[in-house]
């Protein structure tokens, strides 16, 4: 059963110098469990696309199905709980005047998650599974690095007990050994509790090694999507075969697959 | 004795509720005129302190005790006056932030900001000549529609767009020394390995030396001539770029290595647990240059 449904979603911003047309047509579908990756052109829609999923802005057309139910602006606690995003920018994402533990806490108190006394319990835990350690939860967001604050908007999202997390960019200030460990703790959480992942990133090999299925995006709009093991041996669109032609690799036999990609017609 | 750059026993602090927390501990680094020198290492190692110490941006904050050696194209950064450590930044020094929304500002169009960059090397530059150059920069980092761009504030872009005018920016005056914290975080592939020829054409055409922050290893590998690995606050590796990836030396430095994601599928790389070997004395390759 699919979890989310993308039906033919666009948007257009209306700027001083005219429209700009950030997603067109749109549509996708993202299975219960599943994890989605989302890749593609810089500027070309993935952001604009998070942040309709989420609500913070209102498709100029078509809609996005959560769960079987239509999705409007007016969303119910249960569903503003049930989809998490983790920005792509992780220091406009938290607020400077609150500890960043504070932070993590208010999404719990928000949507009433677990009992007040076992609140900042569970706050600590969550910045320990993305190897924060929980006496950090006491700074704020300005005295941490810009990995740990990425951190932070992970274990946010995470504390609040999603079925959907929207991931934009979320490892790409943590360095591979960190990177592992959260892209570890995701697979878990997927494993045992079920949860569904859109998997925004610039990092192919990171795709590569956690996703079911693949979405290429170029200039808004949807250029291809299939399984993963097939986008990257047998992409159809030539901007896909670029795209894999042109990541900067450190081995050889990643060295060969990419120039298999790049010489291929 | 051609070194831009020359950190010496660098250590940083910073005050809190419960007494000093040490951050670094010591780190030695220097980088010679047109050098392009990489730091990585791990989230919350150090990487981004040092650069702000090198652009005299930490010395001046209240909860930070700064210690050490600084030395910029022979001129010593930590006994400079404010003021003069303000004149070089800009102009003799830049540098790309890791998070651009903590350096552009969210109230100015991205063109005001690029000419008041501009205004600082050029007072007199007209608005037309700003706005031509600025499109020329623009155009360089790959953005398709440079006059949108700089008619835009920050919001309106997309965090690739606003990484790429910071490196515009950054590049605009042709520095002596350019820190670029993470620069293509935000990039995809294509517009970064545009980006990143455009940073070498830099460094070859005005002989700008780069210290480069990434932990994409993949692009350390293409664009560094020398590398320093940094753990805990503690440089543990240093070489030419070829000899730390052929041959790393230090236990850390090689469970990094390790742990790179790659395309070919092999799965997610194991986790090892810290270990003492981490902490082990640096690694020095033979000084190839
Ligand atoms: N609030 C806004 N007003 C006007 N234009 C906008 C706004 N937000 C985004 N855009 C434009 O929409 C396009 C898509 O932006 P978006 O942030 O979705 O890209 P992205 O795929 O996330 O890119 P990146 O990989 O660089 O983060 C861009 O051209 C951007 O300038
Ligand atoms: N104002 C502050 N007060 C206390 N600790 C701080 C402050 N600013 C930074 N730190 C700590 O200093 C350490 C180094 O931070 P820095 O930003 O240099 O890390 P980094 O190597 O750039 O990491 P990343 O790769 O995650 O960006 C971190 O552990 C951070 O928590
Ligand atoms: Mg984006
Ligand atoms: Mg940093």
């Amino acid at each position: 059963m699919s979890l989310l449904r993308i039906n033919g979603v666009s948007k257009t911003f209306q700027t001083a110098g005219g429209p700009v047309h950030a997603v067109r047509d749109v549509s996708l579908e993202v299975a219960q469990g599943e994890c989605l990756a989302v890749v593609g052109e810089s500027g070309s829609g993935k952001t604009t696309l998070a942040n309709m999923i989420l609500g913070i802005l209102a498709p100029s057309a078509g809609e996005i199905v959560f769960g079987g139910t239509p999705l409007t602006d007016r969303r119910s606690p249960a569903q503003r709980r049930a989809i998490q995003l983790v920005q792509q920018n992780p220091l406009s994402a938290l607020n400077p005047k609150r500890s960043v533990g504070g932070s993590v806490r208010l999404g719990l108190d928000v949507y009433g998650i677990g009992t007040r006394a076992e609140r900042w319990a569970r706050v600590e835990a969550a910045l320990e599974e993305v190897g924060l350690p929980a006496d950090m939860r006491r700074r704020g967001p300005a005295a941490l690095s810009g990995g740990q604050r990425q951190r932070v908007g992970i274990a946010r999202a995470l504390a609040c007990e999603p079925d959907l997390v929207v991931l934009d960019e979320p490892t790409s200030a943590l360095d591979v050994l960190v990177q592992a460990r959260v892209l570890r703790l995701l697979n878990d959480l997927r494993r045992k509790k079920g949860l569904t992942y859109v998997f925004i990133t610039h990092d192919l090999a990171v795709v590569r090694n956690v996703a079911d299925r693949v979405a290429v995006f170029k200039s808004g709009r949807l250029e291809e999507i299939g399984p993963t093991e097939r986008i990257f041996s047998a992409p159809e669109q030539p901007y896909t075969r670029a795209l894999i032609g042109a990541v900067p690799v450190v081995d050889d036999a990643e060295l060969k697959l990419r120039n298999t990609l790049a010489e291929a017609p | 004795m051609s070194d831009i750059l020359d950190i010496r026993d660098l250590t940083l602090a910073f005050k809190g509720h419960r007494g000093l927390t040490e951050v670094l501990h010591g780190i030695s680094l220097r980088i010679a005129a047109g050098e392009r020198v990489a730091l990585v290492g791990e989230s919350g190692s150090g990487k981004s302190v040092t650069a702000r110490i090198i652009l005299g941006l930490l010395q001046e904050t209240g909860s930070a005790r700064v210690a050490g050696q600084v030395a910029f194209d022979g001129r010593d950064i930590m006994a400079m006056h404010p003021r003069d450590r303000a004149a070089l930044r800009g102009t003799e020094m830049s540098m790309i932030f890791q998070d651009p929304t903590s350096s552009l500002n969210p109230t100015f169009t991205i063109g005001r900001q690029f000419a008041e960059v501009m205004h600082r090397r050029a007072p007199r530059l007209s608005r037309t000549a700003c706005n031509a150059r600025a499109t020329e920069m623009l155009e360089e980092v790959s953005i398709p529609d440079p006059a949108r761009v700089l008619d835009a504030y920050p919001f309106q872009l997309s965090g690739g767009m606003n990484q790429r005018v910071m490196i515009a920016m950054a590049l605009v005056n042709h520095p002596k020394l350019l820190l670029a914290d993470e620069p293509g975080t935000a990039l995809d592939v294509s517009v970064q390995a545009q980006t990143l020829r455009l940073m070498h054409d830099l460094v070859e055409d005005h002989g700008t030396a780069v210290l480069f922050i990434s932990h994409n290893l993949g692009v350390v590998r293409e664009f560094a001539d020398r590398v320093y690995v940094i753990y805990r606050g503690r440089i543990v590796e240093e070489g030419a770029t070829d000899a730390v990836f052929h041959a790393p030396g230090h236990a850390y430095t090689r469970a990094l290595m390790d742990a790179v994601p790659r395309i070919t599928g092999v799965g997610l790389p194991e986790v090892p647990e810290v270990s003492d070997a981490f902490l082990a004395p640096m690694v020095r390759h033979g000084s190839a240059s």
